[in-house]
């Protein structure tokens, strides 16, 4: 059977060139698979929520005579199935441990200085499938259409239009115009940009980043400095790694089954179908710092400009998200050393870079606890110390911190670092 | 030779070729582009056409309003529920507009969701109260910031839950606290026997301000 396929698909070379790739082993390097492992439960979960799901608002009635939207029925119907609920719970918490994972492996590539030359077109592509996630897991939001879908969806409707100029054009493109709960082209068309084209979008992206990584070998953990320099160490992609990462994958679909067995997801029954009334509303966790942000910038930051308004909605909304993801897809262009990245640095060694990533994590702490402002009732003057001060100060005492304890370490590695280097090349 | 019989000699003949290949590729370029945008015109189709049904039409004056929900939805709002909702919470009503001639409550417009309350009359600013009647004054529900529908009250006054804006209905809706970027549009009403009729169409534009 092997020689039978080998002669015609020339599996042995397949088998020397791309089974035989040696994976560096790092328990931090399964931080990426644990992302691509959510992202193939939500295709799979996904799949049985669409053979049962109904992309409809038309009014239907129930076995016990309730008139309810489609959409929010057939939620009821999948809830009532076999392992129904659990599974779109699944599909809910995957979603979560996607972008969880995905944002921890970029904080680890960050941290390790990985994406230095030649790797800087893999960071990008890495940021672009990081937002590409989080805007698919947007367009979920108001397919189950309850009350607190809907309204959770509306807010980001908004923010979307906010943007100037392009924004109007581009709500209509994606929510099939005025967002409304009696618009019936909107569902059909989150469904089918939820289910269809942004997953595809997402399947190319993810395959460009491997592909990527394969070609320019992943970057070595540190102690492969010290056993094998300039060799490369690790264990072949079959079966070594193939065996750990299928048994990653089951203890991953185990754990997440076991969250979503216990948390189970969105009531959509409790919240009921949409209404005029709103509830009150938090996002998920990955959107609360912008939600923290949009209440903390006053009503009067506001002005026009060529036609469109700038206003507390486009500052918060659109203004500093986009920001912070030019400036995060700028860091390997500032950050240029001339040597060809090999090995992991450690994050103890470069003081300025690891603070300034915790800097930035207690930026997001700090935004997102602005969220909590109403709940806390957190007065704003506060809020904006918080989130301005309190992540600078931080990162300047972790700087202190590091170069205190590593400082002497740091000049010695760093000279070592470069001599390495120099003998790879 | 070849080349001697030939007045063009072969450096001439090579830039000859470079200027003829440019022109080429140039003319397959603008070729190319030209297809690939004139296919943008698809995408006129990805924006639906807006169908405006009776129950799409703006508030205009001569619309009742009506309940928007509970077990009353689609009634005549009176006086008394308004009374009787003071005392509960929250405190006013959200209503659609019906237009009395066809009997269409136009619900399938988020931004005719109005809020409809009675406030003692001497606490109205004289601008508010131009546009009230006896202390019931009337307000687009749809928040100015991110468009959720305020439907709260806090404070003493009228609170969005999204992001926490609030609104003063006793002083034209005024932002008092919060990130909204300005006012929400009052409705002018009137008194015509037990129902409250828009005696205008909102002051000025409802929903969202993008």
């Amino acid at each position: 059977m092997y020689k039978w396929l080998d002669e015609r698909l020339d599996l042995h070379r397949l088998n020397s060139k791309l089974f035989r790739k040696a994976f560096p082993v790092h328990h931090t390097f399964f931080l990426g698979e644990i992302t691509l492992f959510a992202f193939v439960v939500l295709v799979l979960t996904g799949v049985f929520l669409t053979l049962n799901y109904e992309p409809s608002i038309r009014e239907v009635t129930t076995p016990d005579g309730q008139k309810l939207p489609a959409a929010y029925a057939s939620i009821l119907y999948i809830d009532s199935l076999p392992f129904g609920a659990v599974i779109r719970s699944l599909h809910h918490w995957s979603a979560h441990i996607m972008i969880a994972a995905a944002f921890l492996h970029m904080i680890r590539i960050h941290l390790s200085g990985a994406y230095k030359k030649p790797r800087e077109l893999n960071w990008l592509v890495g940021i672009g499938l990081l937002v590409l996630a989080i805007v698919t897991a947007f367009t979920g939001y108001a397919l189950p259409f309850d009350n607190y879908a809907i309204t959770a969806t509306k807010i980001g409707y908004e923010i979307g239009a906010a943007a100037p100029w392009v924004g109007g054009v581009l709500v209509n493109i994606l929510f099939a115009g005025e967002f409304s709960n009696t618009n019936t082209q909107m569902i059909p068309r989150l469904f089918s940009v939820h289910v269809l084209w942004l997953p595809l979008t997402l399947i190319a992206l993810i395959g460009l980043h491997l592909l990527i990584m394969v070609k320019q070998k992943h970057t070595q953990p540190k102690y492969a400095e010290r056993v094998s320099p300039g060799k490369i160490l690790g264990v072949p992609a079959l079966p070594s790694q193939g065996i750990m990462a299928g048994i990653l994958f089951l203890v991953y679909v185990a754990v997440a089954t076991l969250i979503a067995g216990i948390f189970l997801a969105h009531p959509v029954q409790a919240y009921g179908p949409p209404t005029a009334n709103t509830p009150a509303v938090k996002p998920d966790w990955y959107f609360l710092w912008i939600y923290g942000i949009l209440q903390m910038i006053p009503s009067n930051w506001k002005f026009e400009l060529l036609g469109a308004t700038f206003g507390p909605q486009f500052w918060g909304g659109i203004f500093v998200p986009t920001l912070i993801i030019l400036g995060a897809a700028a860091i390997p262009f500032i950050d240029t050393q001339p040597h060809k990245q090999r090995y992991l640095e450690l994050p103890s060694q470069h003081p300025g870079r690891t603070s300034f990533v915790i800097g930035m994590l207690m930026f997001y702490i700090m935004a997102t606890l602005a969220g909590y402002k109403i709940d806390l009732n957190l007065p704003n003057a506060l809020l904006w110390v918080l989130v301005l001060f309190v992540p600078i100060l931080t990162g300047v005492v972790a700087y202190v911190i590091l170069r205190a304890f590593y400082g002497k370490a740091s000049q010695e590695s760093q000279v070592g670092g470069l001599q390495g280097s120099a003998a790879d090349d | 030779m070849e080349h001697t019989e030939h007045s063009i000699d072969p450096v001439q003949e090579q830039q000859e070729h470079i200027k003829r290949r440019a022109v080429l590729q140039a003319a397959i370029g603008v070729g190319v582009g030209l297809s690939v945008l004139s296919t943008l015109y698809v995408g006129v189709g990805f924006i639906p056409k807006v169908v405006i049904t009776p129950e799409k039409e703006p508030v205009k004056a001569g619309d009742v309003l009506v309940w928007a929900q509970g077990a009353k939805a689609g009634q005549d709002i009176t006086p008394a529920d308004l009374q009787a909702a003071q005392k509960s919470d929250p405190p006013f009503i959200i209503a659609y507009p019906k237009n009395p001639e066809n009997n269409v409550v136009k619900s399938q417009l988020a931004t005719n969701t109005i809020m409809v309350m009675q406030l003692e009359p001497s606490s109205l600013s004289p601008e508010t109260a131009k546009y009230a009647a006896q202390g019931i004054v009337a307000y687009s529900a749809i928040c100015k910031h991110l468009g959720c529908t305020i439907s709260q009250w806090k404070n003493n006054v009228w609170h969005c839950p999204c992001h926490g804006g609030e609104y003063d209905p006793r002083q034209g809706a005024k932002v008092v606290a919060g990130p909204p970027p300005g006012p929400v549009p009052q409705l002018p009403i009137k008194l015509e026997g037990n129902r409250i009729v828009a005696a205008a169409g909102f002051l000025f534009k409802p929903g969202a301000d993008v």
